[in-house]
């Protein structure tokens, strides 16, 4: 098995880029309900999600570890704002913060690299490039009446090395993701309550603050 | 002088110089140009461990060059870069081009450092375990299930309380991205990928940064032509542009004073021989001086070089005073001339030799070698005018009589009679001007405005040093103690203080060896306290248990924990698989000393680093605050040096002629040099060492312009002709680099130009009688 400690290139820096598939694919997801698009999968799936500038609601989070005999299990509230980027909130087991957008990422031990490849998507989306996004992944949809799902292979050898596939399902909002990693390891994540409100509230927007360079 | 035979000493002299030249053949086969400053300290002011950590540290920062190729897309900029890497690889200048970065390297650091792990912990892991264990418990919780924790999640098998992962991160203090194995950096605009290179030498010759700017902007070009952008820093690019645009100026400012040169010889004398003859004079006189200085030194500093070479053009004087003299006779042989000149510039020489002289009585090696450079080569030129010039002027007899020999005698008899007439308020204003001058004098000694790098240099450096902040500056701290353990304390010591400042952002980053590798006794605390805080307690065990590790998994761990116990990681160890810039932090152990460097990123505030003192074995090395003091105290040491110049050739003309005449031959260079102190006042020149070497240059042309004068008798007209071609040539050479943009130069120039204008202006006034000179020729 590659340990992915050891992507760590000689300049000691150590490669962001692959840990944050995850939260890549949330940001993904979300650019993509922006979108209106033609023919394939990707763009009826894309068609049929709600349109707001603000999304927010409830996650739970299950790690599936081979070491572990029981699963981490996570729960949480995430907010995501079209210009301003995430909050993913955690509650159970710890309390902690995690804001992101595509300059900044901040967690509870500080300030952290934000992969670039992290902005270039956003940035690829929000300007309707959506080629951006089968440049990273291989994209294989399929949309049935109530639900639809994607399975994105990536492509990068790098990340292929860590993620073996990663699973998104919903309907008119992104219910369930999965990522199943080369070693073993699967994460899956749902999201529930989820709403559209037109304005964050003080404490979103003091978060998202501290986002602001 | 009537046993003087012109062949007989032109042999001697053609003797001479084959001696000289096999001298030369010898010496100069060897490497014998020093560049480093350290070499122009006194001897018992060269610490040799400083000296070496200096040439360590400016190794590791001057081979680097830094290439950032910019585009609109992250795989736009990655595609340029390995465009470039391949040209880079090609040109041959490289020794290291880094696109990819090796994860061999850190895949072999990881195992090597693994086993290990229980000795090892970064600063912040030491802290929370030893006040609040349970804090790591919790934050790692928060890592193993936030959503960037796949890392650690994978991890946890190996490394359960995740404290390797921690160490193995700190090593690595700043984050940056890879995008297939190349780090790219974004600004708002574009993506950048990073391209490191070492070049081959860290000196490198001329014809090779021209290549290296070749290479650059040609690669600029490409990179620009598919809309991107092509950022390259560099020490080598700075040097290059800095001795580009100096040889420019040299060559522009060099072919126009040759041409001014040869058009004014020639139309005074209309024959080639002159200008041939002063050539020959000087260029015997230099390569002498070079070959002596070189036997006597063994090696000599490019300054020295720069500044022997121009304090020899006083010997410029002696040829054509020479060369004049042939307008006074109407038939003229060259011995009878050189009988008649040889007073004038044989004192002239002395004089000059007594004053430069005074440098070589300094304890400063750069002030020796200028003296000894250019005594030998004043020595060399005056006798190739004195043995060669006899027999090579043989037929030598201009009938004509020039316009500007016409000129300076009508100058020379009516300039004096006019400053004689309005003597009062002349005088009045001279004083007003050289003590208003001199009031506003300030010397500047900071190397820094000595350099005038281009403006677009400047800001792509500053533009890479945002996007990549990991150069480390010229600045540094050098630690040392006596035995590794020793050694360590103190880097510690040191540590401590610098991430209190990090805290108050004086500086960006710091780097030392004891971050990241902790010395026996460390790593012994290390084990102990994740004994008493994890292991005793039964802390990691029920943080694993709850995690949901097997009862055999936990076993497992404490059982590698215990018998990890009599580890030690050493040093060398640590250092062979560490990264290249963490390995040249350490100078090693020798003669019962151990040494590391201290490496410092973005410094804010110098002062607050520098004052970080009363550390024991720690040193602040600031190089270019050294060199900015070390050049003002040669400034003073030569102002002193100089003023014992002009007293020791006022001794020796007033031993010779009488006091009244010695102070009135000195009274030229003595206005001249006031008169050009008080220029740079006015003109809010630079004033630093440099401009001393050229106040010298004006002593001793000004000592053979009253010289000439007062030993010129009723040959004054041919004498004001020799001093105007000694003014204009010696104007022409070094008055015109004053139009030079580098500050040196430039200052170098203004200095000479103010002082040989005002020797010429006052010379005539020496030995002038007024009616005496009215029934001469004409």
């Amino acid at each position: 098995m590659v340990n992915p400690a050891l992507f760590q290139n000689s300049l000691g820096l150590s490669c962001r880029y692959i840990l944050t598939p995850f939260l890549k694919l949330l940001l993904l997801f979300f650019l993509l309900r922006g979108q209106s698009y033609a023919d394939d999968e990707l763009s009826q799936i894309t068609a049929r999600l709600v349109k707001t500038p603000i999304t927010q609601g409830d996650f739970h989070q299950q790690k599936h570890l081979k070491v572990l005999r029981k699963p981490l299990i996570s729960t949480g509230s995430f907010t995501y704002h079209q210009s301003k980027g995430v909050i993913w909130k955690t509650l159970t087991p710890v309390v902690s913060l995690l804001l992101v957008n595509e300059s900044k990422l901040l967690t509870g031990q500080g300030e952290q690299a934000v992969p670039v490849a992290f902005g270039k998507v956003f940035k690829a989306m929000l300007g309707g490039d959506l080629s951006a996004l089968s440049d990273g992944f291989s994209v294989i949809g399929t949309d049935q009446k109530t639900s639809w799902q994607l399975a994105l292979t990536p492509k990068d050898e790098l990340l292929k090395l860590i993620i073996s596939t990663m699973q998104l399902s919903g309907d008119t909002e992104l219910r369930r993701l999965e990522i199943r990693e080369t070693g073993g390891n699967v994460t899956t994540i749902s999201f529930d309550n989820i709403i559209h409100p037109t304005q964050l509230t003080a404490e979103q927007e003091a978060d998202f603050e501290r986002l602001s360079p | 002088m009537n046993v003087y035979h012109p062949k007989l000493s032109a042999g001697i002299w053609l003797l001479g110089m084959i001696i000289i030249g096999i001298l030369g053949s010898q010496a100069l086969t060897k490497d014998w140009l020093e560049t480093g400053f350290l070499a122009l300290l006194p001897a018992n002011e060269q610490q040799p461990e400083v000296a070496k950590a200096i040439r360590q540290h400016n190794e590791l920062i001057n081979r680097k060059v830094i290439w950032l190729t910019g585009a609109a897309s992250s795989t736009q900029a990655i595609a340029q870069a390995q465009k470039l890497k391949r040209q880079l690889e090609q040109s041959k200048l490289f020794s290291k081009v880094v696109l990819e970065f090796p994860q061999q390297q850190y895949i072999r650091q990881y195992q090597q450092l693994f086993p290990y792990r229980y000795q090892l912990l970064d600063a912040q892991s030491q802290v929370i375990l030893s006040t609040r264990p349970e804090e790591l418990i919790r934050q790692n919780l928060e890592m193993l299930n936030s959503p960037i924790g796949q890392m650690q999640a994978a991890n946890l098998e190996r490394d359960p309380s995740l404290l390797f992962g921690r160490y193995f991160n700190a090593q690595h203090p700043i984050k940056l991205n890879l995008e297939q194995g190349i780090v790219v950096l974004a600004d708002r605009q574009q993506f950048w990928a990073l391209l490191l290179t070492d070049l081959q030498d860290e000196r490198l010759q001329l014809d090779k940064l021209e290549t290296l700017l070749q290479l650059v902007n040609n690669a600029a070009g490409q990179v620009k032509a598919t809309g991107g952008e092509l950022l390259v820093s560099g020490m080598a690019l700075f040097t290059a542009h800095g001795a580009q645009s100096a040889k420019q100026e040299i060559s522009t400012v060099g072919a126009g004073s040759s041409l001014g040169i040869i058009v004014l010889l020639l139309l005074t004398f209309r024959s080639l021989r002159p200008l041939l003859l002063s050539m020959l004079a000087l260029a015997s006189g230099l390569i002498a001086a070079l070959v002596l200085s070189i036997l006597c030194f063994d090696k000599i500093h490019i300054l020295t070089l720069v500044f022997g070479a121009s304090l020899m053009g006083v010997a410029i004087d002696y040829a054509l005073h020479f060369f004049c003299d042939s307008f006074d006779a109407k038939a003229w042989f060259p011995l009878q001339g050189l009988r008649f000149i040889m007073p004038g510039i044989s004192l002239g020489l002395l004089t000059t030799l007594l004053s430069y002289a005074g440098l070589g009585l300094s304890p400063f090696p750069g002030l020796q070698q200028v003296a000894v450079f250019s005594a030998s080569g004043l020595i060399v030129a005056w006798l190739t005018v004195v043995l060669l010039f006899p027999l090579l002027l043989t037929g030598f007899n201009p009938k004509h009589r020039p316009i500007l020999l016409k000129a300076t005698a009508y100058w020379q008899r009516h300039w004096p009679v006019w400053l004689f007439s309005h003597n009062r308020w002349l005088g009045l204003a001279a004083g007003v001007l050289v003590l208003g001058g001199l009031w506003r004098l300030t010397p500047q000694d900071d190397v820094r405005l000595l350099q005038s790098p281009p403006v677009e240099l400047m800001h792509t450096a500053d533009k890479i040093r945002q996007l990549f902040p990991m150069t480390p500056e010229s600045q540094f701290f050098l630690v040392s103690g006596h035995d590794q353990a020793d050694w360590f304390q103190n880097e510690q010591r040191l540590i401590k203080r610098l991430e209190a400042l990090k805290q108050q952002k004086t500086l960006s980053y710091y780097q030392g060896l004891s971050q990241y590798w902790p010395d026996r006794n460390t790593q012994q605390q290390n084990y102990l306290l994740l004994k008493h805080k994890l292991i005793d307690s039964g802390l990691l065990e029920r943080y694993m248990t709850d995690l949901g590790f097997d009862r055999e998994a936990v076993k497992a761990e404490l059982k590698q924990f215990a018998e990890a116990e009599r580890k030690t990681l050493t040093l060398p160890e640590w250092l062979a698989n560490a990264d290249e810039s963490k390995q040249q932090l350490w100078l090693g152990c020798d003669e019962g000393r151990c040494q590391s460097t201290v490496a410092l990123i973005g410094i804010s505030d110098v002062s607050a680093l520098a004052a970080v003192r009363n550390l024991p074995g720690v040193i602040w090395v600031d190089q270019v605050e050294q060199l900015s003091s070390l050049f003002a105290r040669y400034r003073i040491r030569a102002s002193g040096l100089l003023l014992i110049a002009f007293c020791l050739a006022l001794a020796g003309l007033g031993f010779k002629f009488g006091w009244r005449n010695g102070a009135s031959i000195m009274s030229v260079p003595v206005v001249a040099l006031a008169v050009s102190l008080a220029m740079l006042g006015w003109f809010s020149q630079l004033f630093s060492l440099f401009n001393l070497f050229a106040l010298l240059l004006v002593l001793g042309i000004g000592v053979d312009y009253g010289l000439f004068f007062f030993i010129a008798g009723d040959r004054r007209d041919s004498t004001s002709l020799g001093v105007m071609l000694s003014a204009l040539t010696t104007l022409l050479a070094f008055g015109l680099l004053a139009t030079s943009s580098t500050e040196i130069v430039h200052a170098f120039g203004f200095t000479v130009a103010a002082g040989i204008v005002t020797a010429l202006i006052c010379a005539p006034l020496v030995g002038f009688r007024g009616d005496k000179n009215q029934h001469d020729k004409q």
